[in-house]
């Protein structure tokens, strides 16, 4: 009987490898936080718009649609969104010196109530705005089904924020609405919006 | 390498594209240059007239109507969406053909807009869900189709009509024929109505009818007469009154018999251009005369006439015309009408019912009482004896014969009637049918083949009472032009006056000619002044307009405009036509009886527009026998209308289907941007803003899409379609043919 030993040698680098895999490993790192950095870019790049008129200065997400056309001062969209489009819209209405926010608030519910199906108002809260400017928050969500009656659209829940603010005789209302399924996803650009907001 | 693959796949997809836009493909078959059927179905509605009864809606009339503007505008009839005697709901709803094959799906409700009773045409908006949901209608997009001037029309021109054959239950029925005719009336001249050989069901009444470039040109027409006539049914669809049974005493749907006859679009034009400007007008001066009758309505004193004058009436009297006639009229007074008075025209050709020149149950267009016609000219009437009947809701009223093919005329008559008054000379000078009032009126009227000592009368009539009778023997010569007065020394009346001219045939006298005229307002020089210093201003009151200064200029923007005039004796109940015009294209129009005092300052009538006048030049116009007595002119802003850029209905529509490369399943939530011949993609890709825009839509869950603003050809458009997941297709420099029927396109997008 022969008795075979097999011994393992300890695993040797040589010092030119041994950097060849740290140099792997930065490469990588870095490629990542490359990639990472363009992405952001990509997806956090705006676009400024200011309305010297209605005394307003925003940034915008890049490649979303500009609307100027309606009962708005502007409106941006983001057409690659599925489902509801995610929209940020920014309105002036004037006020009376006698109206509060609150009455502001009740009669954009009275509205959207019968304007949209399924109207509900979610959640009413005071927020602070950039230079610690006062507002009210207004949460609600809707069922949408798209314009066009000749299609099979499926109905869509849209969830939404209004950020009311009074100032100077008129209501400043910045609305944020978003595919209730990807709401939360969507937020953080309304919230840039909002911190980058100058009116 | 895949990134490479994907990118030589999205560049071969644009070309495919590309190709596809660019191919000029052949027109279907039996359809002619233009004509977009499906665009045509997607654009006709049913419409329902409920009545809500403790939250459930009963059906109480219904008809076909067609979509006219890409807001909600629906033309359709006016007798089963106004309320009424038998339509007596207090809501709307519209039901549209989402498929060719399935019947009409209820999607909104409406209001009604404007409309005629007479003419029986109404014009809806649509302003709510069918769940009751406001609407903004600057939002919508619907499939919409554009007015043909119908008085380019001609006989034997082919038409198409849309509509729906029955209680929507069935998809909207398609069908072709010709242009048989055109029935004469004094609403509308020898184009009030467009006659057809085409079996069109009655409740397509409301619905289209379409050139060969599919524009509407008509709107067929009927109104159910319900249980009289054997030609109308009545269905009861609900349970109406709740005893568990739907049986005769549920409430009923009106039905109308088979149509022949369709209201040409141009009657409709004035409504629509007031609905889509948000104009109306308002009379504030005097009361609105509320239609009140004394009897029952009937038709009385039939006769025919071979030619109509530019007032409306006969030129002679007749029995009989000679071959190769090509235009009658029957004439008849008519009493106690109501614009819900239902009358029906039928004829009959030896025997044998001619649908041809029969008129099928229609809504009275006339006023209270008063001289009527109706009849057909620019085509050959063939020989034969004639009998003319008329009913009134469904019953027979009264009929005449007439005789088509004796040889000419050669017994003595009277024509041509005209009035006047008589100069220095011995002229007759006016216009010919309004004289102003005084002590004498003079009729002039043209003789031939008359012999001496011949019996003849005259016959004046003021309100429809005798006024003076003359039977004289006849002295004049055998042909030629003689006047005839009227005088009283106190002044004659103002009103309205008839004269009938009567000869002896041996078998006692018959009637020769007739004619009707008015006397009103003041005499200067030869003619009538009624209506004095017409002019435009503007005021925070209507009591104000009064005392304001005259305008001709205002600012764009206003919400009211007056029209303010003086008049002068004109008789309460005497016909008047108020005319409006924007840019000289009228916007309203309405024969009204004068319901102010004989005389009087400052009639004031509002021109409202809730949402601001648009800039235009606007014009009042004042008539009386269709003749202009006073016209003002104003203009707002710069003058002339601003340009819709969506109100165009002519063009190629695209639509189509988006599949995943991989998978081959719809791709839902896709935006397809059109972008606009002033732009590429690379500058829309760059700037992103909607003025860019031409059109875009969004896939349904089956990736299919339709781009409701139609392309025009000769215009070159860039595509970018874009949705999460996917790599973006885009193509510069698309353009459809004229001659290229409704764009179907298939695209596959490649996940990215």
């Amino acid at each position: 009987m022969t008795i075979i030993e097999v011994q393992s040698a300890a695993a040797t680098i040589t010092q030119r490898q041994r950097w060849g895999h740290y140099f792997a490993l930065i490469y990588a790192v870095l490629v990542i936080i490359i990639g990472i950095n363009l992405r952001d870019s990509a997806v956090n790049s705006v676009t400024a718009y200011s309305n010297s008129q209605a005394g307003i200065r925003a940034l915008y997400p890049q490649r979303w649609l500009i609307d100027t056309e309606g009962d708005y001062v502007f409106r941006v969209r983001n057409l690659a969104s599925a489902g509801y489009k995610t929209t940020i819209q920014v309105a002036i209405e004037p006020v009376a010196a006698t109206t509060s926010i609150r009455n502001l608030v009740d009669s954009l519910t009275l509205i959207r109530s019968q304007q949209f199906a399924e109207y509900k108002p979610l959640s009413r809260q005071s927020v602070l705005l950039a230079a610690d400017r006062e507002a009210l928050q207004v949460e609600y969500a809707y069922v949408t089904s798209g314009d066009n009656v000749f299609l099979e659209t499926l109905p869509i829940v849209v969830e939404g924020i209004d950020v009311i603010v009074i100032q100077r005789g008129q209501a400043v209302i910045i609305s944020f609405l978003s595919d209730a399924d990807t709401f939360e996803e969507n937020l953080p650009i309304f919230e840039r919006f909002l911190d980058d907001l100058t009116f | 390498m895949i990134l490479l693959f994907k990118r030589v796949h999205q560049f071969a997809l644009s070309i495919i594209i590309l190709a596809l836009f660019t191919l000029h493909l052949p027109p279907v078959q039996g359809q002619t240059l233009g004509f977009d059927e499906e665009r045509i179905r997607r654009a006709t509605v049913f419409v329902m007239q409920v009545d809500v009864v403790t939250n459930t809606p009963i059906v109480t009339c219904a008809a076909s109507g067609t979509i006219v503007s890409r807001t909600g505008l629906i033309m359709t009839n006016a007798h089963a969406t106004m309320v009424g005697e038998d339509c007596s709901g207090n809501d709307l709803v519209i039901a549209i053909s989402r498929n060719n094959e399935e019947p009409p799906v209820p999607t909104f409700r409406a209001r009604i807009l404007q409309a005629n009773i007479g003419l029986d045409i109404a014009l809806l908006q649509v302003d709510r869900q069918v769940d009751g949901r406001l609407i903004d209608q600057s939002a919508l997009s619907l499939p919409f189709v554009e007015l043909s001037d119908s008085d380019n029309l001609r006989l034997d021109d082919t038409m198409t009509i849309a509509g729906f054959p029955d209680l929507g239950d069935s998809p909207v029925q398609i069908s072709r024929g010709t242009i048989t005719a055109f029935g004469a009336e004094p609403v509308g001249g020898n184009r009030s109505w467009i006659k057809t050989n085409t079996r069109i069901e009655g409740l397509m009444t409301g619905g289209g009818a379409y050139d060969q470039n599919g524009r509407l040109i008509g709107i067929p027409t009927t109104a159910p007469v319900i249980g009289v006539s054997p030609q109308t049914r009545c269905l009861s669809l609900q349970d109406s009154n709740r005893d568990g049974v739907i049986n005769g005493s549920d409430r009923c749907v009106p039905i109308g018999g088979a149509i022949n006859a369709l209201r040409p679009s141009n009657f409709a034009r004035p409504l629509l251009r007031a609905a889509t400007i948000g104009l109306s007008i308002d009379l504030l001066t005097g009361q609105r005369v509320e239609i009140s009758t004394t009897g029952d309505p009937a038709f009385s004193r039939l006769f025919f006439s071979p030619t109509v004058n530019e007032a409306g009436m006969p030129s002679s009297v007749v029995r009989n015309l000679p071959s190769g006639t090509e235009s009658v009229y029957l004439f008849f007074n008519y009493a106690n009408m109501t614009p819900e008075t239902v009358y029906e025209l039928r004829v009959s050709n030896d025997g044998v019912e001619n649908l041809t020149f029969g008129l099928s149950s229609v809504r009275w267009s006339g006023g209270v009482n008063g001289l009527w016609y109706v009849g057909s000219s620019g085509q050959t009437w063939s020989n034969g004896v004639y009998d003319f009947t008329l009913l009134i809701n469904g019953i027979v009223a009264d009929s005449a014969r007439l005789l088509i093919g004796s040889t000419a005329e050669t017994q003595p008559l009277f024509s041509d009637i005209a009035f006047g008054i008589e100069n220095a000379s011995g002229g007759v000078v006016g216009n010919g049918f309004v004289l102003p009032t005084g002590s004498i009126a003079s009729a002039r009227f043209i003789y031939r083949n008359m012999i001496p000592s011949l019996r003849w009368a005259a016959i004046w009539y003021y309100e429809g009472v005798e006024a003076l009778r003359e039977t004289l023997d006849w002295t004049d010569s055998e042909s030629g032009t003689k006047t005839i007065r009227i005088q009283d020394p106190a002044g004659l009346l103002p009103g309205s006056y008839r004269l009938e001219l009567y000869l002896d045939t041996g078998q006692g006298f018959r009637l020769a000619a007739t004619s009707d005229f008015t006397l009103a307002g003041a005499q200067v020089g030869d003619f009538a002044r009624i209506f004095e210093d017409t002019h435009f201003t503007i005021a925070d009151t209507s009591a104000e307009a009064a005392s304001s200064p005259p305008l001709t200029t205002f600012s764009a923007g206003a919400e009211i405009l007056y029209s303010v005039f003086d008049w002068n004796q004109i008789r309460p109940g005497t016909l008047f036509t108020m005319r409006w015009l924007v840019d000289n294209e009228p916007f309203y129009e309405q024969t009204l009886p004068w319901s102010a005092n004989q005389n009087g300052q400052n009639f004031v009538v509002q021109l409202l527009a809730p949402n601001g006048i648009l800039d235009g030049t606007y014009t009042m116009q004042l008539s009386i026998n269709r003749i202009v007595f006073a016209q003002a002119q104003a203009r707002v802003g710069i003058g002339q209308l601003p340009i819709d850029r969506f109100a165009q209905a002519t063009g190629i529509q695209m639509r189509g289907q988006i599949f995943d490369a991989r998978t081959g399943d719809g791709i839902p939530g896709a935006t397809v941007v059109v972008i606009s011949e002033l732009y590429n993609v690379a500058e829309f890709t760059e700037l992103w803003t909607a003025q860019q825009v031409f059109a875009q839509a969004t896939t349904d869950r089956a990736g299919v899409f339709i781009i409701e603003r139609l392309l025009q050809p000769d215009a070159l458009y860039s595509i970018y379609i874009v949705a999460e997941g996917y790599l973006p297709i885009s193509a510069d420099g698309l353009e459809v043919a004229a001659d290229s029927p409704p764009l179907e396109i298939p695209i596959t997008m490649t996940p990215g």
